[in-house]
């Protein structure tokens, strides 16, 4: 069995080469998947799902996108996956969470990094955003600030996981203040960091705009301010930024949410998709969906995102230098 | 009594459509090895996109409870849980099966199922603020003891030898580990590039309860073949509902256990069955049939999973905290509609939140009639010739375990366990306590490592850990336990008791 | 039928190598932070492990029902159809090609039907032919689920 399978295998290996050649061609002729390395129901879940709902339409893709989830390890065990195993034939998209990945492996431990990917599009920026429970006794950010110049080490602030968003503005946020906060990553994403601030489990945390959106609407929590360069007019104008409360935290730390394919797929493909996929994020039927999710949408082409990529490696590098 | 005035919405001829239909492909999906209610659930919220909210919430809601039931029925009939709920279900459902009994099985399974479900929704239109109370008193230290509770149940489960049922205990514990760490990143005992991402617990449940199965069955060798066709008598319905009704004790057990560990964020789904399994064995005065047939294993199994359904929702429904992966998923559902689960829901939106909850109510019964109805048809395939099963679940499995993740790794990692799991089961060891390391070793470490640093930045491990009311509630509850599992280790662990052909 | 001392021994020895292992990894490799929980049950793993090894050598482990010749001689063909099949064959030929061939062989293997027996044959094509259509209809079509195409389907 074994032998025959050998014999068959070179014998095809031929006719696979030029397969792969012609296979730019009628690209895509069947549906492609994108895996994406959180859970289902988190934030990047659900909005790769609004995202990709449109791509079976004959405009945009003619094939329909199918979302694998591959959570694990704050992305770690998707990237990875991706980067080592995923087929660089444009049938397996993965979403990207900037500044996530580029943090991870800039800290190692990962078989990934910046050029193990290629850029698509993007599709949304989440900046990060400072929350408080509805009783708790901090109203302003300078107040809790404050309380942790005071109580150095006392000030909990649960996130998402270590070298995520959320990680990445706690660390700007003591840098600029010099305070000590307790940074408390949760298993479980960005709910069960919401779940804790909700419950009194810390002090306060760094969560999603887009969640922590709906856990005000909620009555759930206070937002104190936003880790961007100006606010978000569109769901949280009445909340100031860091910056313009005095502390220099600027954009680093927004999450960057968009498609990319493995390095080595063959340029055909990324330039097919490059062109369609922001048509795609642009549709208007899945705009209206985001916004109803209360999820803040950036279109971005595979140019501008490669300029951003650039600059994240940079200043991350550079803020987790330190560390 | 405000939900009793919005049940004229489930039965538009829309959304009725929806509801049986989301009960019946619920019921296929559920018994699909490989296919988690989670993952069910996600695979249907891109059909709600085209319909009403409420609409999209009766689909996405009745095919949560029927997938989390048709889970039993490969639980029953091949002895592949479809999550890790349905465990419990395939120790004592799958002996049954094998003696002609799957349709009394099934028709336990869905009758039971049908009652825990029953109650854990009404459990939330009525006392759904008070459980959000509950939800949220469960920090990282409470999960964290309620996961070492979980542990000390491992010694005495489904196992003939208190010794190694532990050691069964201690391998899933450390094959949990495997793979990167949550919280640090830190990559851990990853020998093989497939072991990288993890072990899933859905592949491992098919190849640690369906693999050794297989090779159970290949060890039969051609000439048994024909034995295996015993005929069996039809089981009548009423029957069925008599035969529940004299086990009211493990389906008050099932039931309650079910709707408490429901409501904990985090913790719930996976092992309320398990839980409930156990204590009812441990309160039934025919303990030693458990792992052999017995129906109230079933009956306990069952009426805990689905009765967990309900409450499990609480916590998203009033807080917006999804407590579970399914409640993930769900709040996507929601969210994708514009509508916030919370205040917003009911105080904006009754009209969705409460025909949402009355058509989980309607479906839990739909899924009953439906379950039943197929059930005499379904067990047939348990009773199919030997060579045929053994091919079916050999390739089920294998398409089973790519298709959660579309991942070849978890394939390999499936058979290795399978093939592994299947010599340890000679030797006395077994797959449930294997499992229940494996789901509750991730539970306490993270809620560990959280925990202790959130004890840092305040009083100290010691205050965080081990005081307050519920902290000490549940110490107490584990050396309770611990000392129930070595006294009756001593007082029956000396006879050595009849030894029966397991599978 | 229940297993000699030798195989428990044997079997006992092996999980007693295995925790060995564990242990030894998670107390030498870093960060020791993240090898905290793992120590935590390495202790426990070995301690049972040797607790274990000790009853089987003593004589004292009687369960479990070990494995006797004729058995394990029925399982090993069926057993390298199986690791052919998920480890090599899925992949590389297509799931669904893989997936019926091997089918047929298992059900050929051990089906009661002699293999001169033309009508033992048209069963099985069929048998097969009908259980790969109800796993294509399942898995491809109401799933959706893209399975590796290999050099087949």
């Amino acid at each position: 069995m074994n032998r025959l399978i050998k014999s068959l295998l070179v014998g095809f290996a031929g006719l696979a080469m030029t397969a792969t050649v012609a296979l730019a061609e009628g690209y895509p002729e069947r549906p492609i998947g994108v895996a994406v390395s959180y859970g289902a129901g988190g934030a990047t879940d659900f909005q790769a799902r609004i995202v990709t709902m449109v791509a079976g339409n004959e405009d945009v893709l003619g094939q329909p996108m199918y979302i694998v989830n591959k959570p694990g390890a704050g992305g770690r065990v998707g990237w990875n996956w991706f980067a080592t195993e995923a087929e660089a034939d444009g049938y397996t998209l993965s979403a990207y969470n900037i500044p996530h990945f580029i943090a991870q492996s800039i800290k190692g431990g990962v078989q990934y990094s910046k050029d193990s990917f290629e850029p698509i599009a993007n599709w949304g920026a989440d900046p990060a955003v400072v929350v408080v429970g509805k009783d708790s006794q901090f109203n302003t950010i300078q107040e809790l600030v404050d309380y942790a110049k005071a109580n150095p080490g006392k000030a909990t602030l649960s996130g998402a996981g270590l070298f995520v968003g959320h990680h990445i503005a706690a660390l700007q946020l003591e840098k600029a203040t010099e305070a000590k906060f307790a940074y408390i990553p949760t298993k479980g994403g960005g709910a069960a960091a919401m779940k804790a601030v909700i419950a009194g489990d810390v002090v306060g945390g760094i969560n999603n705009l887009s969640d922590a959106f709906r856990a005000r609407e909620a009555g759930n929590v206070k937002i104190l301010a936003v880790a961007d360069i100006e606010r978000s007019a569109e769901f949280l104008p009445d909340v100031p930024t860091l910056m313009e409360s005095g502390y220099d935290v600027d954009n680093a730390s927004v999450n960057f949410r968009g498609l990319m394919v493995k390095k080595g797929t063959p340029q055909e493909v990324i330039d097919k998709l490059s062109a369609k996929v922001p048509e795609m994020f642009a549709n208007a039927r899945v705009v209206k969906r985001m916004k109803a999710g209360g999820s803040p949408m950036k279109i971005m082409s595979r140019a501008e995102v490669q300029a951003m990529w650039e600059k994240r490696q940079e200043t991350l590098t550079e803020l987790l230098a330190g560390l | 009594m405000e939900f009793l005035g919005y049940f004229g919405g489930v039965f538009e001829p829309v959304s009725f459509m929806l509801l049986l239909g989301g009960t019946i492909g619920g019921l296929i999906l559920g018994a699909t090895p490989g296919l988690s209610p989670t993952m069910a659930v996600a695979l249907l919220i891109p059909f709600t996109f085209h319909l009403q909210p409420a609409q999209g919430l009766i689909l996405l809601g009745a095919a949560y409870t029927s997938t989390v039931a048709g889970g039993a029925v490969s639980a029953i009939l091949l002895k592949i849980p479809g999550a890790p709920a349905n465990i419990a279900t395939s120790l004592d459902g799958n002996a049954m099966a094998k003696k002609g009994e799957g349709a009394r099985a099934l028709h336990l399974s869905f009758l039971a199922s049908g009652v825990g479900g029953v109650i854990g929704v009404l459990l939330l239109i009525f006392l759904t603020p008070v459980l959000a109370q509950w939800a949220l008193a469960f920090s990282y230290s409470h999960l964290f003891w309620m996961a070492i509770l979980g542990v000390t149940v491992i010694g005495s489960l489904d196992s003939k030898s208190f010794v190694k049922g532990l050691l069964s205990g201690c391998i899933g514990l450390w094959l949990s580990m495997i793979g990167f760490d949550d919280n640090l990143g830190a990559q851990r005992f990853i020998f093989a590039d497939a072991l990288a991402g993890g072990i899933h617990i859905i592949p491992a449940l098919i190849g640690l309860f369906a693999i050794p199965q297989v090779m159970e069955m290949f060890a039969k060798g051609r000439a048994n073949a024909a034995i295996e066709a015993i005929e069996v008598p039809k089981q009548s319905l009423l029957a069925s509902i008599h035969e529940l009704g004299q086990s009211m004790r493990s389906l008050s057990i099932g039931t309650i256990f079910g709707s408490i560990i429901g409501i904990i964020p985090g913790v719930g789904g996976q092992i309320a069955g398990l839980v409930a399994y156990d204590q009812a064995r441990k309160f039934s005065p025919k303990k030693e049939k458990f792992g052999t047939g017995h129906p109230e294993g079933i009956i306990a199994a069952e009426s805990a999973n689905n009765a967990m359904v309900g409450p499990s929702l609480v916590p998203l429904l009033t807080l917006s905290i999804p407590g579970s992966p399914t409640a993930a998923v769900l709040l996507g559902g929601l969210i994708i509609h514009g509508i916030f689960p919370g205040s917003d829901l009911f105080d904006n939106h009754p009209q969705v939140a409460w025909t949402f909850i009355n058509s989980m109510l309607i479906g839990q019964i739909l899924m009953v009639i439906f379950g039943i109805y197929t059930a005499a048809w379904a067990a047939r395939i348990a009773r199919a010739p030997v060579p045929i099963m053994a091919a079916a679940v050999m390739v089920l499995a294998l398409f089973g375990s790519y298709s959660v993740q579309q991942s070849m790794g978890d394939v390999y990692i499936m058979l290795s366990l399978g093939i592994g799991m299947f010599f340890l089961e000679k030797f006395g060891f077994s797959a449930a306590p294997l499992v229940l390391g494996l789901i509750l070793g991730p539970i306490a470490e993270s809620n560990f490592t959280t925990g202790s640093l959130i004890a840092q930045a305040q009083d100290g491990p010691i205050v965080y850990f081990m005081t307050g009311l519920l902290n000490m509630f549940l110490i107490f509850l584990v050396v309770a336990s611990v000392a129930y599992s070595f006294w009756s280790n001593m007082v029956h662990g000396k006879s050595s008791k009849p030894m029966e052909a397991r599978s | 039928m229940t297993a000699s001392r030798l195989q428990h021994i044997v079997s006992s020895g092996i999980v007693l190598f295995v925790a060995v292992i564990v242990t030894w990894i998670s107390f030498t490799q870093q960060p020791a932070d993240a090898f905290l929980f793992p120590r935590l049950i390495a202790i426990f793993f070995i301690g049972l492990a040797v607790w274990n090894f000790i009853r089987a050598i003593s004589g004292m482990a009687k369960v479990g029902e070990g494995l006797d010749s004729t058995s394990f001689i029925n399982i090993v063909p069926g057993l390298v159809v199986m690791a052919v099949y998920v480890f090599f064959a899925a992949k590389s030929l297509g799931f669904y090609f893989a997936s019926t061939i091997a089918f047929l062989t298992v059900f050929t293997i051990y089906d009661s039907v002699p293999l001169r027996d033309i009508r033992g044959w048209i069963k099985r094509i069929l048998v097969t032919a009908i259980f790969m259509l109800v796993i294509y209809g399942l898995f491809a079509m109401l799933l959706k689920v893209q399975t590796p195409r290999g050099i087949w389907f």
